[in-house]
This record gives C-alpha cells, structure tokens and sequence, in this order.
C-alpha cells in the first residue's frame, strides 16, 4: 500500500510542475529538478523491487531507510544549492541598489547643474 | 581631460557617512566636518524614513540615496564606489551619530599620504562597554588580527584599498569589521592603528550592541567569518601580516 501512496505522490508531483511551469510560476531549469524527483518517487512506488535490490547489495536491513536516506541527502544538497543561489542574488540585488543611489545622486546633481543660470 | 602640465597632484580625499534615521545629528556632523577640512562629504542615506537626507543635504553634503536599506556597511560600500567613479582617491570613513571627531581627520590620514599604509583606523579602545570588550577579544583570537579596535568605522583607506573593498566579495560581508579587514589583509593592504579620542553617541543607539540577542547573532556570524577567512600562516608558522597590522 505505501508503495502505491509513494507512486501516487510522485505522479500528483510531477502533475503539479507540468502545470505550475505551464503557467509560468515555475521557471524550466527548476522545473526539470522537481520532475526528476517526482520521477525518482513514482519509480520507487511502482517498482520497490529495485529498491530492494539496491539495499540487498548495500546491506541495507530495512529498504524504506536507504529511500529516506538518500531523499534527505538529496534535501540538504538541494537547501544548500539554494542558499548559494539566494547569496549570489543578494550579492547581485545590494549591488544594483547601491547602482540606483548613485546614478540618481548623479542625476539630480546633473539637474541642479543645468537649472542653475549662467556666470554673466 | 586633465593635462601633464597643469593637473593637480594633490589626492582627491572625500569624507562618507553612512546615515540612517540620524536626522537628530547629521546635521551638526556635517557642518563640524566642514569647519575642519574642505573636503567634499557624502552622505549615504541608508534609506531613512526621517528627514536625514534633507538635513545632509541643507547642511552642504551630497547626499546618496538608497532605495533599499543595505545596512551600514553596504551604505559605506555605496559611497566608496561613488568615489572611484568620481575620480576620488582616498577616503575617510565616519559614523552618522557624531561619536566620531573631526579634528583627528587629519592624524588619521596622515601615515596614508606618507606611504606608511593603506588603512589607517581610528582606535580608542576607552570607549568600549564590557560586552564591547570581550566582543574585541573573541573577534581578534578567532580572525589572527593584531587591531585594538576592530569595530571601529571611523577609517582613512586609500585608492588600493577601494579598489578592493568596491568588489563583489566585499558586498557579501554584512558589517565592516572583521570581513573587511580579513578582505585587505589577503590583498597584501597593510592596516594600521591611529590612537584618537572619540564622544559618546549624541543620539540614537547602536545598530549593534543594543540587545543581548542581537549581540549573539552578531558575534556567532562575525567569529565564524573570522574563522573562516583566517588568513592561513606561512609554512615557517608565521603570520604574514602580523608585523605591520601591530603598528
């Protein structure tokens, strides 16, 4: 039964990228990411033979913990990418702040400069 | 254009302050520091929601205004990319708050127009609360820095030195102080201590040290950037920049 919830899990996953990416909240390069891990979790659902396969060879007792293992490994790999990606947007994000300021100082002195009259 | 014959030699020395919500004090800051020296101020408004920039400006600075609030290190990164794209080459760094006197401006740019230095920083360990102190302690035995007052931002850095703190890797530091420092020590910039004397704050509170809270999640970011920016020793097991840094 929990392999069938773990399949049907997957596949209302992947549904929801197709769509999420279809109308736009969702951008290709991320989408591709989520649709290979819904595909990791109906593959595990529909076929837990492999999985058992898998942790047979690894010496791994109880298969579901290999399963659990692995996704939150891949779950911390995923958070830390993110977190390189957010500090690589902040970085891009207070650079262009620190732009605006000093192109509108620019421009408002440029201003100033032309509406004062001319030195007779 | 400028021409070999008639171009002024002299350097081109601006004076930042990073501002936020200080419209108590810029004021007066910014006259103080025009009844010393004749260089231009610029005010980096962090995005008050006060009257600062209004007030910096009235009171004869130029005022650069941040849509965003950066915080003050990203405010002062502001002003020093606003420098080297105006042709400025040093500048002196002061807080908003009026803590910093403007009669040691000139002490402290002293041993950079000597040549004995490229970061000169203004230290007057008197002024610091017991939480300050062992703040200090902590920073210098995680970093290696041999400063007596690393947190202090009343600064002088040359053109090399704004060179490389206007970089990208000196905007993902949150604070200038021991990320900043760490920054110059690893591109061979030598720092050094100027002793001045400095007021309590005339208004406002410390971004900083005004909680407990605040100050743990300060010191627990700040160590673990020092620890892991730590400049590595030479295989002799010497630091390298211990020599100069102790002046």
């Amino acid at each position: 039964m929990i392999a069938w919830l773990t399949a049907v899990i997957g596949l209302c996953v992947a549904g929801t990228i197709i769509l999420l990416m279809r109308r736009d909240h969702l951008h290709a390069k991320h989408g591709l990411e989520w649709i290979l891990v819904a595909i990791a979790f109906a593959g595990a659902g529909l076929f837990p033979e492999f999985l058992d396969s898998v942790a047979g060879r690894l010496g791994v007792a109880y298969p579901p913990a290999l399963a659990l293992t692995i996704s939150i490994a891949l779950l911390v790999i995923k958070i830390l990418l993110m977190d390189i990606e957010r500090s690589r947007l902040e970085t891009r994000y207070q650079r262009l702040v620190q732009r605006v300021g000093m192109l509108e100082t620019d421009l408002l002195e440029g201003q100033q400069k032309e509406a004062k009259p001319p030195a007779s | 254009m400028e021409t070999a014959a008639t171009a002024d030699t002299s350097p081109r020395i601006a004076i930042l302050i990073p501002a936020f919500n200080e419209e108590a004090v810029v004021g007066q800051v910014v006259a103080a520091i025009r009844e010393c020296v004749a260089y231009p101020v610029i005010v980096i408004d962090d995005a008050s929601t006060d009257a600062t920039r209004d007030i910096a400006k009235a009171a004869g600075a130029t005022v650069i205004p941040l849509p965003d609030q950066l915080g003050a290190w990203g405010a002062t990164q502001t002003g020093m990319r606003y420098a080297l794209r105006h042709g400025f080459d040093m500048v002196l760094t002061m807080d908003a708050d009026g803590q910093h006197e403007p009669r040691w401006l000139t002490a402290l740019l002293a041993p950079i127009l000597d040549g004995r230095t490229d970061v000169a920083i203004g230290t007057c360990t008197e002024r610091g609360s017991t939480m300050r102190r062992i703040a200090w302690v902590l920073m210098k035995s995680t970093s290696g820095l041999r400063l007596e007052d690393v947190t202090s931002g009343f600064r002088a850095y040359n053109r090399a030195a704004l060179v490389t703190l206007s970089q990208w890797q000196a905007t993902l530091l949150d604070y200038q102080d021991i990320g900043v420092l760490l920054l110059l020590e690893s591109r061979g910039l030598r720092i050094q201590d100027v002793s001045v004397t400095m007021r309590e704050r005339q208004a406002g509170a410390s971004r900083v040290f005004y909680s407990w809270l605040m100050v743990v999640h300060y010191m627990l970011h700040t160590l673990l950037l020092g620890f892991t920016k730590r400049p590595m020793r030479t295989s002799n097991g010497s630091d390298p920049n211990s020599g100069e840094a102790s002046q």
